[in-house]
C-alpha cells in the first residue's frame, strides 16, 4: 500500500489564530477516507491547506513524494487535485455549458457528466445560480467527472440536500474511488460516510482526535458526536 | 437638413460616451469591479499621449501605440498584482474594492496635480480632425472615427470575452476567483488580464476625449464620471445597449441646440439641462431602475470598511482618545494668526467627516454624495443669513440641509452597496451642477461669520471656538448615534439588513433618519466651511473635488470613529498647509485608501506598525523567534491508524 497524500504536523493559522495545531495524518493511494469532526474542528481548513488556498504556518504536506505545501491551488489543479468546495462549488453567473468548459477546458467531451447526472443537459444554457440545491451539488461534482482527477478532495457534498441526491452523489463517489481515485470526503452524515470508507479521522478542535477504521469508531465516545446504531 | 447636421456633429461626443460607458462595464465583467477610477485613468493616460506628443515630438501613432499597447497593459497588469491582489486574497468585500478604486481615482488624481498642475492642455487628435461637405451636410471625419473605433473595439472584446477559453476563464474568475483557481485556472493571469483590457479601453477614452474637449486633471475625469449613466442603464450586463445609450446621448445634447427658448429664465435652465444631460441621465437612470445586476453577488456588506478590531474600545481607550483628541483641538488658538486661519477649516471639515462616519461607517450605508450637502448648507447659510440673526440662519441651513438628506433618504431605501453608491454620487452631481453651477443661485452670495447674541464672532480665536461648539454638538449627535437600542439597531442594519429586518428593526425608518442627520451634519459643515472663507466657493462641494476625496479620507482614517475624522480632517489641513497646495493630500490618502487590500486598518494601522517598527527592540524579536509551540496533544489512535502514523512519521 502506498500513500498518496501524508500531512505531516500541520499547522494552519487564521491571522494570529490557530485552526490546525499540528495534524498529521495519511492517505493510501486508492482509498476513501472520511475525515469527521464537530463543527469548528478544522475540516475544511485542512482541506483548503491541501488544496493550496491557504498558507501552512509549518509542517509538510506531501503528495505522491513532493511536499507541495506552497504550490498554487492552480498548479495543483492541473496536477490531478479537485478540491470540491463546501456549498456549492459552482459559477452562479455562468450558464450550466460554461462552468462545465471552465471544469473540462474547452472543447472537452462533456458526455461522463451528462451521462451521470441527465438533468445537467437539459439546463445547458441556464445561469448555475439558478438551479437547485442539488442540480449545483451535481454541476459540482461533474468536475470530479471531467477533470479525471488522482485525488480528490470533497467538503460536505451531501449538506443541505435530499437523501435521494445525497444517495446519488455518494454512488458517484464510491464508483471514483472503485476506479481507482483517492479521495478524502469530509462529512456530517456518520453513517453514510462510515459505509463507505476505508480510513476514518477524526478532527477536533484542530487536532487529530482519532484515526482508523471504521468499525473502530463504534462504541467510542468522540467529541461532538453522538453516535447511534 | 440642420437636425441631421446636429447629429452628426453629436456623434462623435456620443461615441466617446459610448467608449467610456462601454469601458467601465467591461471592466466590471472583466474584473467584478466597479472601477470609479476609470475616468482618472482616462485622464492619465490624456496626459501621457500629450506629453509624448505635444511636449516631446513624438508621432501620434507611435505615442498612442505606447501608451495603448504598453503603458495602459502594463498599468492594468500593475494595478492587479498591487492593489486588487491583495483584496482578493482577503477576500474583501466588493464595497472595499469600490474604495479601493476610489483611493485609485483620488491618488491619480494628486499624482496628475502634482506632476502637470491644473491648467488647461489642449492635446492632439488621435484622427484628423478633418470636415466634409458632401451637400449641404457637414460631417467630422474623427467623430466617425470615434465611432468605428468604439464598434470595433467592443466586437473584438464581446467575442473575446463570450466564445473563447479565455472568455470563459475571465467571467469564471470574476464569479469565484477561488473555484476557478481550484478548476486549474491561473486567476491571477487571467485577473490582470482583465484589468490590462479595462486599462486599455479607459486610456482609449482619456485620448479620444481629450482631443474634443479639453485636458485638465478633474474636468476630463468628470466628464468620464458623467458616462456611468451608460452602463448602468446597459445594468452593468449589455453592451449593445451603452453603446446605445451612449450615442443617443451625444446626438440628444446636439438635438438640444435645434430649440432656443425665448424666455431667458427658460433658456437658461434648458442650456443647463443641455450641458448636464449626462447628470440628469445617470440620476434618472438609477431612480428607475429597481434593482442593478452586480457581478459578484452584493456590495452591500459594508462592515469591512468600518470593524476593524475583535472588541469595542474599552471605556478607558476612548476617554484617552476624547481627552487628547479635546486638548489638541485647542492648541490651535496658540497658533498665529495666519496659521490659525488655516485650522479653522479643519473643526469644518470635521463636521463634514463625521457626517460621513454616521451614514457609511455607523450604518453602513455607502454616501458618496456628502459634498452636496455640505454645498447645500453653506448656500442655505448664505441666503437665510440675509436680515435673520446668523444663528438662527445657521440652524434654518442644518434644517435645510437636512430635509434635502431626508428627500434623498427615499432612494436610499431599496439601494445598497454599489447601487447607493452611485445613486448618491448622482444626486451630489446633480446638485453640483444644477445648483452650485449656476449663477442664478450663487452669484452674488455673500458669507459673514456669525455674531453670538451680540458677541461678533469676527475674530479668528473667537470663531474657532464657536467651530468647536459646534463640533462637540455633533460629537454629542453621534454618541446619541451609537449608543443605546438605536445606535445597536443602525449596527445591526450595517452588518446585515435582512437579519435587522427579521428580528424587528424598521431598517427604512432609520436608513431615511441617519441620511437625514448625516446631510444636517454636513449642511452645518458646510457653512462653517463657507463662513472660514469667507465666501461661497462652488468647487469646494463639488462631488470629484471634494466628495470622493472626503470619503477615502474617512475611511482611511477609520470609518466607525468620529474621532478618527477629526484627524483625518487635521491631516487633510495639515498636508495641504505644510506643501501649500490645495490637493497635496489627495496623493497621500489615495495611497492608503487604493492599498486598502494590503493595509486594511488605514492610516491607524500605518501608524501602529511604523510605532510597533520602531519601539520593538531586535530583542524582544528574537524572543519570538525562537518561542516554543504548544506542546502536542495526545492522541487517540487505534492499532490501524497508528500504523498509518508511524508510515508518515517514516517518510520524513
Amino acid at each position: 500500500m502506498t500513500i498518496e497524500l501524508a500531512l505531516r504536523d500541520v499547522r494552519v493559522a487564521y491571522g494570529a489564530v490557530e485552526v490546525l495545531h499540528g495534524v498529521s495524518l495519511a492517505v493510501p493511494t486508492g482509498s476513501l477516507t472520511a475525515l469527521l469532526g464537530p463543527n469548528g474542528a478544522g475540516k475544511t481548513t485542512l482541506l483548503s491547506a491541501v488544496a493550496g488556498l491557504l498558507p501552512l504556518r509549518s509542517g509538510q504536506i506531501v503528495w505522491c513524494g513532493n511536499d507541495v505545501a506552497g504550490v498554487p491551488p492552480d498548479d495543483l489543479a492541473r496536477t490531478g487535485m479537485l478540491l470540491i468546495p463546501e456549498r456549492r462549488g459552482i459559477f452562479a453567473t455562468l450558464s450550466v455549458r460554461d462552468n462545465l468548459e471552465v471544469f473540462a477546458g474547452r472543447g472537452a467531451d462533456l458526455a461522463p457528466a451528462f451521462d451521470t447526472f441527465p438533468i445537467l443537459e437539459r439546463r445547458m444554457t441556464q445561469l448555475a445560480g439558478s438551479l437547485s440545491g442539488g442540480e449545483q451539488q451535481m454541476l459540482a461534482m461533474s468536475r470530479a467527472l471531467l477533470g479525471r482527477p488522482r485525488l480528490l478532495l470533497l467538503d460536505e457534498i451531501s449538506l443541505g440536500l435530499a437523501p435521494r441526491v445525497t444517495r446519488l452523489l455518494f454512488d458517484v463517489v464510491a464508483g471514483l474511488a472503485e476506479c481507482g481515485v483517492t479521495v478524502v470526503m469530509v462529512e456530517q452524515y456518520l453513517s453514510d460516510a462510515l459505509r463507505l470508507a476505508d480510513l476514518v479521522y477524526v478532527l477536533s478542535r484542530g487536532e487529530l482526535a482519532f484515526a482508523g477504521e471504521p468499525a473502530e469508531l463504534a462504541g467510542r465516545d468522540l467529541p461532538g458526536y453522538v453516535l447511534t446504531g | 437638413m440642420l437636425a441631421l447636421n446636429y447629429a452628426f456633429a453629436g456623434l462623435g461626443l456620443g461615441a466617446i460616451a459610448a467608449l467610456s460607458g462601454v469601458g467601465l462595464l467591461v471592466t466590471y465583467r472583466a474584473t467584478g469591479v466597479f472601477n470609479i477610477a476609470h475616468g482618472a485613468i482616462a485622464m492619465m493616460a490624456a496626459y501621457l499621449f500629450w506629453q509624448l506628443t505635444d511636449e516631446w515630438g513624438l508621432p501620434v501613432w507611435l505615442a498612442a501605440l505606447l501608451v495603448l499597447a504598453v503603458i495602459a497593459p502594463a498599468f492594468g497588469v500593475a494595478l492587479e498584482r498591487v492593489v486588487f491582489r491583495p483584496l482578493q486574497r482577503r477576500h474583501a468585500s466588493p464595497a472595499e474594492s469600490l474604495v479601493a478604486t476610489i483611493g485609485l481615482l483620488v491618488l491619480l488624481l494628486g499624482v496628475a496635480f502634482v506632476v502637470w498642475g491644473a491648467q488647461t492642455r489642449n492635446p492632439s487628435s488621435l484622427f484628423p480632425q478633418r470636415v466634409l461637405h458632401p451637400g449641404s451636410l457637414t460631417l467630422h471625419v474623427d467623430a466617425f472615427a470615434d465611432l468605428a473605433v468604439v464598434i470595433v473595439g467592443t466586437g473584438v472584446l464581446a467575442v473575446l470575452l463570450r466564445r473563447t477559453a479565455l472568455g470563459t476563464q475571465i467571467r469564471a474568475v470574476v464569479d469565484r476567483r477561488d473555484l476557478a483557481e481550484l478548476a486549474g485556472v491561473d486567476a491571477d493571469r487571467v485577473a490582470a488580464i482583465g484589468w490590462s483590457i479595462g486599462c486599455v479601453f479607459a486610456a482609449l477614452t482619456g485620448i479620444l476625449l481629450a482631443a474634443q474637449l479639453s485636458l485638465q486633471p478633474f474636468n476630463l475625469t468628470l466628464v468620464v464620471l458623467e458616462t456611468f449613466a451608460m452602463p448602468v442603464i446597459a445594468d452593468l450586463t449589455s453592451i449593445p445597449i451603452a453603446i446605445g445609450a451612449g450615442i443617443a446621448l451625444g446626438v440628444g445634447q446636439s438635438q438640444m441646440n435645434l430649440w432656443t427658448p425665448s424666455d431667458s429664465q427658460l433658456a437658461s435652465i434648458w442650456g443647463a439641462l443641455q450641458s448636464n444631460l449626462p447628470v440628469v441621465l445617470l440620476l434618472l437612470a438609477l431612480l428607475v431602475r429597481q434593482r442593478l445586476s452586480e457581478a459578484r453577488g452584493d456590495a452591500g456588506v459594508t462592515t469591512t470598511l468600518a470593524q476593524r478590531r475583535s472588541a469595542e474600545p474599552s471605556v478607558r481607550r476612548l476617554t484617552l482618545q476624547y481627552t487628547v483628541a479635546a486638548v489638541a483641538m485647542f492648541l490651535p488658538l496658540t497658533l498665529s494668526d495666519v496659521h490659525l486661519r488655516q485650522a479653522q477649516e479643519i473643526p469644518a471639515l470635521a463636521l463634514i467627516f463625521v457626517s460621513i462616519v454616521a451614514v457609511t461607517g455607523y450604518s453602513g450605508q455607502i454616501s458618496l454624495g456628502q459634498a452636496g450637502y455640505a454645498g447645500l448648507g453653506a448656500l442655505f447659510f448664505a441666503k437665510a443669513s440675509v436680515g435673520t440673526p446668523q444663528l438662527v440662519a445657521l440652524l434654518v441651513a442644518a434644517l435645510a440641509a437636512g430635509a434635502v438628506g431626508f428627500l434623498t433618504g427615499y432612494p436610499a431605501i431599496r439601494r445598497r452597496g454599489l447601487f447607493l453608491a452611485l445613486t448618491t454620487f448622482a444626486v451630489g452631481a446633480f446638485v453640483s451642477r444644477f445648483v452650485f453651477a449656476q449663477p442664478y443661485f450663487t452669484s452674488n452670495v455673500e458669507v459673514h461669520r456669525p455674531s453670538l447674541f451680540g458677541l461678533s464672532l469676527q475674530g479668528d480665536r473667537a470663531f474657532y471656538m464657536f467651530e468647536l461648539a459646534m463640533l462637540a454638538i455633533a460629537f454629542l449627535v453621534t454618541y446619541n448615534l451609537r449608543a443605546g437600542a438605536l445606535g445597536r439597531s443602525l449596527i445591526a442594519i450595517r452588518d446585515s439588513e435582512q437579519g435587522a429586518r427579521s428580528v424587528g428593526v424598521d431598517a427604512r425608518a432609520l436608513k431615511v433618519l441617519i441620511f437625514t442627520v448625516s446631510a444636517m451634519l454636513a449642511g452645518l459643515g458646510g457653512a462653517l466651511l463657507a463662513q472660514q472663507a469667507g465666501s461661497f466657493e462652488p468647487s469646494s462641494f463639488d462631488p470629484l473635488e471634494a466628495s470622493l476625496p472626503w470619503f477615502a479620507v474617512v475611511i482611511v482614517f477609520g470609518a466607525d470613529s468620529a474621532v478618527a475624522a477629526v484627524v483625518g480632517a487635521a491631516f487633510v489641513v495639515l498636508v495641504n498647509g505644510v506643501t501649500g497646495q490645495d490637493n497635496a493630500y489627495l496623493v497621500a490618502v489615495g495611497l492608503l485608501a487604493a492599498f486598502l487590500g494590503r493595509l486594511p486598518g488605514g492610516a491607524a494601522e500605518l501608524a501602529r506598525r511604523t510605532v510597533e517598527w520602531v519601539l520593538t527592540p531586535t530583542a524582544l524579536m528574537r524572543h519570538y523567534a525562537r518561542r516554543q509551540p504548544p506542546a502536542r496533544p495526545g492522541i487517540a489512535l487505534s492499532p490501524g491508524g497508528r500504523a498509518a502514523l508511524e508510515r508518515v512519521r517514516g517518510r520524513s
